[in-house]
């Protein structure tokens, strides 16, 4: 199976995310690291083609610091790469990304596409579903489980409240993979090393350009959100207390 | 490899920092670590925080089949042979890498231990020393952690003077092996390995290193030591009574241990920096996540401006270990990326090429140990009565920092090496010292002015160049006094050993912050800063020990004259320390952990 | 003709589930603010039931989408209807919850209509005739104003939580329902789904886990765990302890929080005599909603608590777990 795998460099989980002056977006000197459903994608994909052969390529697109998210792909075993590089490609709407990505890999045959469910930094979760419509595939989102059918695939669907559900679907297709499918692998030395000489295509804003649109959304401004923990305690006795818990449960902490 | 530019350099000889100043460009600094370092890291970082850090416990109780499964996992992740080469199953990989896996395995002082002491001390003789069977037989397993290594030197009445051992080895009567009989202590690894490198005199007299397999007859393993500290790594004596080790088990030539002896120290030496200053790290971070938790007085002890200039100095004293650290190994890959590995005696050229920083590696070893001492020290202090139980880090943190000072050469061997190998060089004429003591004599006496720097950082460099003259007026003063007996003066070496670890350290500092402010002024503020407080510390103790040295050499009024003239030589304008601190301490804290973004 | 707001709401097995009604206040808050209609749409096979439901709220018009295709839930499915729908009825504003469910498929459906969707949205505002909706960024560390720049229909997803479902305002006589019914090719739906499953308890990962009862050294003995086990239970949520606890062996190690143990972050995170070593608190205080019930009213356990509980834990839990038990039937 030929398997590409969208990925996405984001902010360090605990880097000190500081606004820009216009306020619109978050200042770029942090460090930065892997969308963390996207390297359970990739490990994913390097699973199936571990099981039944094939293809792995990483595709990403941003400046040239995201180069680093296909080189630790490359160094866990993809096989190439393909970096959409513009710092350009940081400002596109989900629509447009997966039109840009949908673009750069026009003249490839890729049987599935995987992405991770949503990203740490937007959070939006569309560019795998998007990207599927786009290419007029089927998809299927926050999967758990992968398994080769006679002529497709049937993957295993996380719903909500514990509930799961099997889903049998033809390939090519587009499927979000959910964080915690697999165990993630550590990129070996030997791996770190081969990266080196795997291909890794460099594509430029202007071959993609003919196939975006203007932005349908904008982002106006970023701003931090008020609420801090205000420690409220409650008083009573203790059954009045559990029925002010129970109160709190359902309708601030929504786990009833 | 680790270069910098593309173009090879003109090699930098050893020690010679303390004659030549040195421009950024020169030194190889952690921002120049390339994607492949990076990614070494990262799988070395995730390698502790996923596997040993969750089984500290464990092994803090002596499980020593997590430490051996750690080190299978690290074997297979290629962790444990960067400096073992391609064809024995090794990554062959420059010596930036080896210091960065060192550099993230630190988090975890025990299990620190017992990688460092297979992958160097336990392997590395084989690496330089090994005949080409021997290296086959064993390589492959020890950079797998399929066999873990272990070295034994030490003896119950003989440490540094290792040469003393009394264990002995004689040939057996077929002249199929040897016989060894003796006693061997503090041998890292002992309770679990499987190969030994042994020191024994043949005969009683020609010191020769043997490598002994545990399964030789007449090996045993004596109880596990109860130590302060690196409680999470085995040290036991080692037993040898009648041991039979085949003739081909001999390393390296007969009668000339001693040479793997001194050697192979040396060669792994850098690696221990790294780890101390991967130590400090976490020692830190876990310093600042209490205090910013902590409440006294109704607020977090984070706000206190004692405690943040702990934490400033803290994390000053980690941003210079790690300039010195990275600049020292890069140099270190400079001068191996010329040799042709292989090429027939690449590893005695190898080696030479290691040894040629000597003195570089030992003072990353001194000021490394020390500094690690003293953050996990301060941490404790940051802790106040938690930093003295059980239950949190800083008290397990500061026991295990304390061998750091006294294993791989206690720091006062190391203080002799460095002194003694500067004034061996000069006497060799390899290292101009004398000339230049000369010339800055002359200048002090007819007054000339000093070097004047430009750019960013310029009063910062000068300040080096005034340490540095400093550490030549003391050396010049000293060896004018004590000529060839100056090496008995172990006082007088040991100030001016702290001169030049100083110099090595403000240097170090002062090229990456300005290295880094070239790239970017707004990334540049925090470096500065921190080579701003490391300096004017410094400073004071090149002061007091250049003090120290004039007043031991000369009385009177050649001491008066001479008082006067380092008066001068030290002369700086006093900096505000108290608010660079204050912002050091707000990134720091703000950040939970040492970062320099 | 006035613009219209529309709101798709979500059905399972017959019953809308509680984030529908929350996207329903949502709409009748911007409906308010706009002064256009507020329209509602159910979309499945057999849904009228539901559709008087919604149409008892306080909305102009519900629309009833039906189809056998629509009986089961598919991408393929879903889309294609609510595209035929909206294409005709042509609301300026569509709102669906943020579910599983609905985030599979609106993004389909957005660009199937050479639009885009605004998702997780937790609020909106209208500044200068502009409608902003804010939703949080970067993990929640900022929230951000979006809008949109194109052509309506403007979709938008609302997060679970971002609207009080109790909030609703129920119409003054109940909305007219249309029926709407829809032709979808057999060719168009692509995926075979099976049914929906329950999977037993696996081995515990409290990463994943949504709800944590978490004990400490407050517990005192070893039996009394099986009382913390108890809520966890009416909680649906998983058990988990701070180190002393697993160090005494009363649980086993991978129920252990904090820095030597799991980090979590679960939407609620229940501390019982959990005094809150910075240990532990390195490892829970990403929690969404933390109550921690202590007898020290000086526990640090307090200062990072949402909902603190100075008392017996004793005389707290079997209480809380009765009234847990009747608002929450036995799953």
């Amino acid at each position: 199976m030929k398997i590409l795998v969208c990925m996405k460099q984001v902010p360090q989980k605990d880097a000190p995310l500081k606004l820009n002056e216009a306020g619109t977006w978050i200042r770029e000197d942090v460090s930065y690291e892997v969308n963390e459903p996207d390297a359970f994608a990739l490990e994913e994909a390097l699973r199936q083609k571990e099981k039944h052969g094939g293809e792995v390529v990483a595709i990403t697109a941003g400046p040239a610091r995201s180069q680093q998210v296909l080189r630790e792909a490359l160094a866990k075993g993809a096989d190439r790469a393909i970096h959409l590089e513009d710092a350009g490609f940081v400002g596109l709407d989900a629509l447009n990304v997966a039109r840009a990505l949908a673009a750069a890999i026009k003249d490839e045959q890729f049987d599935l596409i995987f992405t991770g469910l949503q990203s740490d930094d937007q959070g939006y979760a569309q560019t795998g579903v998007v990207l599927a419509e786009l290419l007029g595939w089927p998809h299927a989102t926050i999967i758990m489980q992968i398994e080769r059918t006679g002529d497709g695939i049937r993957v295993k669907r996380e719903l909500e409240a514990g509930f799961f559900q099997f889903v049998d679907m033809p390939l090519p297709a587009v499927l979000t993979i959910q964080s915690g499918i697999n165990k993630l692998r550590y990129a070996t030395l030997i791996g770190i090393k081969q990266a080196k000489n795997k291909p890794m295509r460099k594509v430029t804003m202007a071959e993609v350009q003919p196939a975006l649109g203007p932005n349908l959304q904008k982002v106006e401004r970023l701003h931090v959100p008020q609420k801090t923990r205000n420690t409220e305690f409650l008083e009573g006795a203790p059954a009045e207390i559990a029925k002010k818990l129970v109160d709190k449960l359902r309708n601030e902490a929504r786990v009833l | 490899m680790a270069t910098v530019s593309a173009t090879p350099k003109s090699k930098i000889s050893g020690g010679s920092f303390l004659l030549e100043n040195r421009s950024a460009s020169d030194v190889f600094t952690p921002e120049d670590f390339t994607e492949q370092h990076q990614l070494i890291a990262q799988t070395a970082e995730d390698f502790a925080a996923n596997e040993i850090v969750p089984n500290i416990e464990k092994m803090e109780h002596k499980d020593f089949s997590i430490s051996r499964d750690l080190l299978k996992k690290a074997g297979e992740l290629g962790l444990s042979s960067a400096e073992i080469p391609e064809v024995y199953g090794g990554m062959e990989l420059d010596k930036v890498t080896a210091s960065i896996i060192a550099d993230h395995i630190a988090k975890y002082a025990g299990f620190a231990t017992t990688w460092g002491g297979h992958t160097g001390i336990g392997t590395l003789p084989i690496v330089y020393f090994g005949s080409e069977e021997q290296k086959k037989k064993y390589l492959p397993r020890l950079a797998s952690g399929e066999i873990v290594g272990a070295y034994a030197l030490s003896e119950a009445s003989s440490g540094s003077d290792a040469l003393n051992c009394r264990a002995r080895a004689e040939l057996s009567a077929d002249g199929k092996y040897y016989v060894l009989n003796g006693e061997k202590m503090w041998i890292t690894n002992a309770g679990f390995a499987d190969l030994f490198t042994v020191f024994a005199k043949i005969g009683g007299e020609k010191f020769t290193a043997f490598l002994v397999e545990k399964t030789f007859p007449g090996f045993s393993i004596g109880a596990e030591e109860h130590k302060m500290g690196i409680r999470g790594s085995s040290t036991c004596p080692l037993i040898l009574n009648d041991c039979q080790a085949p003739v081909e088990n001999v390393l390296g030539e007969i009668g000339k241990g001693h040479v793997i002896a001194f050697n192979i120290l040396n060669v792994g030496r850098f690696k221990l920096g790294a780890m101390c200053v991967g130590g400090a790290r976490v020692s830190l971070e876990n310093a600042v996540q209490y205090a910013k938790q902590r409440k006294a007085f109704g607020k977090v002890i984070a706000d206190f401006g004692l405690v943040r200039e702990k934490i400033a100095s803290m994390a000053a004293l980690i941003f210079v270990g790690e300039s010195l650290v990275y600049r020292t190994v890069g140099m270190m890959d400079d001068a191996l990326s010329q040799i042709d590995k292989h090429a027939p005696g690449a590893d005695k050229e190898t080696r030479k090429a290691i040894e040629e920083y000597a003195v570089e590696c030992s003072i990353i070893k001194v000021w490394g140990s020390e500094m690690i001492d003293y953050v996990v020290d301060e941490t404790v202090q940051i802790y106040g009565g938690y930093g003295f139980v059980e239950e949190y880090p800083a008290e397990r943190a500061y026991r295990d920092a304390r061998i750091n000072r006294i294993f791989e050469g206690t720091n006062e061997i190391n203080r002799l090496i460095i002194a003694g190998f500067l004034l061996k060089r000069a006497a060799s004429g390899q290292l101009p010292l004398m000339p230049a003591i000369k010339k800055l004599m002359d200048e002090v006496m007819s007054g000339a002015s000093t070097e004047d720097f430009e750019g960013p950082l310029s009063e910062e460099r000068k300040l080096v160049s005034s340490a540095k003259n400093l550490t030549l007026f003391a050396a010049g003063v000293a060896s004018q006094k004590y000529m060839q007996s100056i090496q008995d003066q172990q006082e007088v070496m040991g100030a001016i050993a702290d001169m030049v670890i100083e110099v090595y350290a403000m240097e170090s500092a002062t090229l990456r912050a300005q290295k880094i402010a070239e790239q970017s002024a707004s990334s540049a503020m925090l470096p500065i800063a921190m080579t701003r407080v490391y300096l004017s510390q410094a400073m004071e103790k090149m002061e007091s020990a250049a003090r120290k040295v004039v007043a031991a050499a000369a009385d009177g009024d050649t001491l008066r004259a001479q008082s006067a003239i380092l008066r001068r030589l030290a002369k700086h304008d006093p900096i505000n320390t108290i608010q660079l601190r204050q912002e050091i301490s707000q990134k720091v804290i703000e950040r939970g952990k040492y970062a320099l973004n | 003709m006035a613009d219209t707001i529309l709101v798709v709401v979500e059905q399972r097995e017959g019953k809308l589930n509680r984030v529908s009604w929350e996207t329903i206040v949502a709409g009748q808050a911007l409906a308010r603010e706009t002064g256009w209609n507020l329209e509602a749409a159910v979309a499945g096979n057999n849904v009228s039931g539901l559709a008087s439901e919604v149409a008892a709220k306080a909305v102009t018009k519900v629309y009833a989408i039906e189809s056998p295709k629509l009986a089961t839930y598919t991408p393929d499915a879903f889309a294609a209807a609510l595209k035929q729908f909206i294409a005709s009825s042509q609301p300026k504003l569509v709102l669906m919850p943020h579910t599983y469910q609905v985030r599979d498929f609106i993004p389909k459906l957005a660009t199937a209509m050479g639009r885009t969707v605004i998702t997780d949205c937790i609020g909106f505002k209208k500044e200068k005739e502009i409608l902003l909706f804010t939703r949080q960024m970067f993990q929640g560390k900022f929230a951000a104003d979006v809008t949109f720049a194109g052509d309506p229909p403007w979709f938008v997803t609302f997060q679970n939580g971002a609207f009080r479902a109790d909030k609703i305002e129920s119409g003054a006589a109940a909305a007219p329902i249309e029926n709407v019914n829809i032709e979808i090719a057999d060719a168009v739906v692509r995926n075979r789904p099976e049914e929906a499953f329950k999977e037993a308890k696996q081995a515990v990962d409290l990463t994943q886990a949504s709800v944590i009862v978490a004990v400490g050294r407050g517990i005192k003995e070893q039996k009394n765990i099986e009382l913390a086990k108890q809520l966890a239970e009416a909680l649906g949520g998983e058990i988990a302890a701070s180190r002393p606890i697993c160090d005494s062996g009363w649980l086993p190690m991978d129920r252990q929080v904090g820095s030597s143990g799991q980090t979590v972050a679960p939407q609620l995170y229940l501390a019982l005599g959990i005094s809150g070593a910075i240990q532990h608190l390195v490892g829970m205080k990403g929690a969404r909603t933390i109550i921690a019930v202590n007898k020290d009213s000086e526990a640090p356990i307090f200062e990072i608590a949402d909902y603190a509980v100075v008392g017996n834990l004793f005389d707290i839990v079997p209480p809380l777990i009765e009234e847990i038990k009747k608002v929450k039937p036995a799953s």
